[in-house]
């Protein structure tokens, strides 16, 4: 499940199971090629993973919260904790391998 | 279609050299050529502009010693070459803009001497040495050679400051003298931004190139040779999207890879994390150091402010040195205690570690940040670096300072980046701070010099390489640039023979690029790429190079499209600056310009390049053939 970030549901979102934050912006070319790839990930995982997006510019407290440097920059969470993180574009073997990781 | 981007083919490097010097060489066969009158050929192998190769006969077996005449007359160079009736030697050591005079005469009968002239040019970097202060009788016939970290080339400089040495194309990284006299330093085939290259060279000082080891996914920093002769280099864990984190064992014959280290199995990524920490760059691995007596490689992490140390065979942990603060609590147990009456400090993103013949350990600590708490990090004006030297009891798990040089000169020997340590005897060491920079006020740059010169036009970049011997300078030379790392050595090898004729050699792998799999929806233009993208090709036997200005956050991928396949790469235009910038030899002026560079492993046959952006796709009007 891909889906952008809701404020409200985020907390809980990150709670339980396994959760891949994309953290992106919209003037970024590699953000752009990033999307593919989790569309295709998506479309692997369905329901095992979610995968939330979260638009850089848009949440300066959740950028400030996580530590997170740049974009893009994923992060997996299991269970509501951070078990892995990678910043730039990635390929999608290295994605999987942090979500086989997590669930 | 008959409009194309601009393509260009270049020829490898040895190639060319072998082009010359065949020519060279039937030039000389083809003449009357005598001591009295020999054929000269400046810069030959288009690498060393204060070179020349001189070729004569002689009708007996003659053994012949060369004199290039200094502008003093502890300047002057000399060496002897073996027996021979044909004689092809090597001149190094020229002066800039200079009359060279170079004095011939059979060995030991210096009544019989020819002069003959080489006029140089003015060479690049031959205004950048502000002044080296030591004596003819310390320096001798040595030169100090200075490795690029910016867009200076490297130089040597003798030891009235003269340069002596100008190399013309950009060959980085460490340079090291190997026991034959040939030098190892890195290629200026750039194989990945910002500093990854295609590895690295053998090659004699007069710039002829014996061979290039190719290192699959690009060369970075260091290498050292290993007592059978193999090369450990360092490179990219290109399966796990990192950099920097990963050696190689390269065969000394074949140039392939016998065998890969990843840091990973014996560091965890994040365990630790210095000021310039990233996710992609953890380790930034600036270093690496075979000790036989342990059997055992000390690798250099910037980025964890740790010189760690493994076992050869095994890659288990043998010992970390670095602050414990922050460290994770199963690293401990590597880790030392200071003991000892003396000053003692932990170094922080550290170049250049060694271990003495006594099993010391040395490094240039930049001591850049100075402190594993963030909160207490020093500012630019506030910092020094230096070189250092730790005693380790691996029974104990104690540490002890030895020596320090640096600290006491502050901001003005402080370098955030780069610069190297050598030793020589116990007491007598190089200590090369290569990475100074103060912006238009006088302040200590709180950026890296390669990114500091982009910014501000008013920077002032220096160098400052010093050898102590027992705590006493015996030199100091200050260059205006930034230099990657400094060695000494005189540019004829005694024990060399300077020169071997024959084409050289490229050996081992550039590994496949990596491809992104993923089919952009574009719209195909059937138009060439808009010139203002300024696009061109650079194609070489191994790779290709594709420039062009893109707008930052443009999706841009470059297709190669054949009858078999469509191969994909994308192109970044993300500007971030990274927390490291070890050689800011390639960096672009316009932050618009990317460089990708596709190596032809894994293609076949011919391949017409296309490029998207956005959602445009547009031809180039260039097939490449694989």
């Amino acid at each position: 499940m891909i889906k952008e970030i809701v404020k409200e549901e985020f907390a809980t979102d990150l709670a339980e199971g396994a959760v891949l934050v994309d953290f992106y912006s919209k003037t970024c070319g590699p953000c752009k090629m990033l999307d593919f790839i989790l569309k295709d990930i998506d479309k692997t995982y369905g329901e095992q993973v979610k995968i939330i997006k979260v638009d850089f510019e848009a949440y300066p407290d959740l950028i400030e919260k996580y530590n997170v440097e740049g974009y893009p920059t994923l992060v997996m969470f299991k269970d509501g904790k951070e078990i892995s993180r990678k910043s730039g574009l990635q390929q999608k073997p290295v994605i999987t391998k942090m979500i086989e990781e997590a669930i | 279609m008959t409009k194309t981007i601009d393509y260009t083919f270049k020829e490898h490097l040895i190639e060319r050299q072998a082009k010359a010097e065949a020519a060279m060489l039937k030039e000389f066969r083809q003449g009357d050529y005598t001591m009295e009158k020999p054929l000269i050929k400046y810069n030959p192998y288009f690498v060393n502009d204060l070179a020349a190769v001189m070729l004569f006969r002689t009708e007996e077996e003659t053994a012949i010693t060369v004199r290039v005449v200094g502008k003093t007359k502890e300047a002057d160079i000399y060496h002897t070459f073996p027996k021979a009736k044909e004689h092809i030697i090597p001149i190094v050591g020229l002066y800039s803009n200079y009359e060279n005079k170079i004095e011939v005469y059979p060995y030991q009968k210096y009544n019989q001497k020819v002069v003959h002239t080489i006029k140089t040019p003015e060479v690049a970097g031959a205004k950048l040495v502000e002044y080296m202060d030591t004596t003819p009788e310390y320096m001798q016939d040595n030169v100090m050679f200075l490795c690029p970290a910016v867009t200076d080339l490297a130089i040597a400089v003798d030891y009235a400051g003269d340069v002596r040495l100008n190399f013309t194309v950009p060959m980085v990284w460490d340079i090291k003298r190997k026991p034959n006299g040939n030098l190892l330093i890195g290629t200026e085939r750039l194989v990945k931004m910002p500093y990854f290259v295609t590895g690295i060279y053998e090659m004699s000082p007069v710039g002829k190139i014996y061979k290039e080891y190719r290192v699959p996914h690009g060369y970075h920093h260091d290498q050292i040779t290993l007592p059978n002769g193999d090369i450990v280099a360092l490179s990219c864990d290109l399966d796990n999207g990192t950099v920097e984190d990963t050696a190689v064992i390269i065969d000394r014959d074949t140039g392939y890879v016998k065998r890969t280290i990843k840091f990973a199995n014996f560091i965890k990524p994040g365990a630790q994390k210095s000021g310039s920490w990233s996710d992609e760059d953890w380790f930034h691995c600036n270093a690496v150091w075979y000790d036989e007596h342990s059997n055992s490689l000390t690798f250099s992490g910037r980025h964890i402010n740790a010189m760690v140390n493994i076992d050869f065979d095994t890659e288990e942990l043998n010992w970390i040195i670095s602050d414990p603060e922050g460290w994770p609590e199963e690293y401990h147990q590597y880790m030392f205690t200071p003991v000892g009456d003396g000053d003692f400090e932990w170094q922080y993103e550290q170049h250049a570690n060694l271990i003495t013949p006594l099993g010391d350990v040395m490094c240039f600590d930049n001591h850049h940040y100075g402190s594993q708490n963030p909160e207490k990090y020093l500012s630019a004006n506030d910092s020094y670096s230096r070189g250092v030297k730790y005693r380790i009891d691996t029974d104990k798990m104690e540490i002890e300072q030895l020596w320090q040089y640096g600290k006491e000169r502050g901001k003005e020997f402080f370098s955030p980046y780069i610069c190297n340590v050598l030793y020589y005897n116990e007491g007598h060491y190089l200590i090369h701070s290569g990475g100074i920079a103060f912006d238009g006020e006088g302040n200590a740059s709180e950026e890296l010099g390669p990114f500091a010169q982009l910014d501000d036009p008013s920077v002032r970049l220096e160098s400052i390489t010093v050898e102590t011997v027992n705590d006493k300078k015996v030199l100091e030379l200050k260059v205006k640039s930034n230099y990657y790392r400094a060695n000494k050595f005189p540019l004829y090898a005694k024990d060399g023979n300077n020169l071997t004729l024959g084409k050289g050699q490229i050996l081992g792998s550039l590994g496949e690029t990596p491809q992104m799999d993923y089919d952009i929806p574009a719209e195909d233009t059937g138009e060439i790429l808009p010139d203002f993208h300024e696009a061109r090709i650079t194609d070489e036997a191994d790779m290709f190079t594709f420039e062009a200005k893109f707008e930052k956050g443009q999706l841009v991928m470059l297709l190669l499209e054949s009858d078999k396949e469509t191969r994909r790469y994308f192109i970044s235009t993300s500007k971030g600056k990274r927390g490291a910038m070890c050689t800011g030899t390639f960096l672009p002026e316009d932050d618009r310009d990317t460089r990708t560079v596709i190596t032809k492993e894994g293609m076949d046959g011919e391949y017409r390049v296309k490029v998207i952006v956005d959602d445009k796709k547009y031809d180039t009007g260039i097939t490449i053939k694989a």
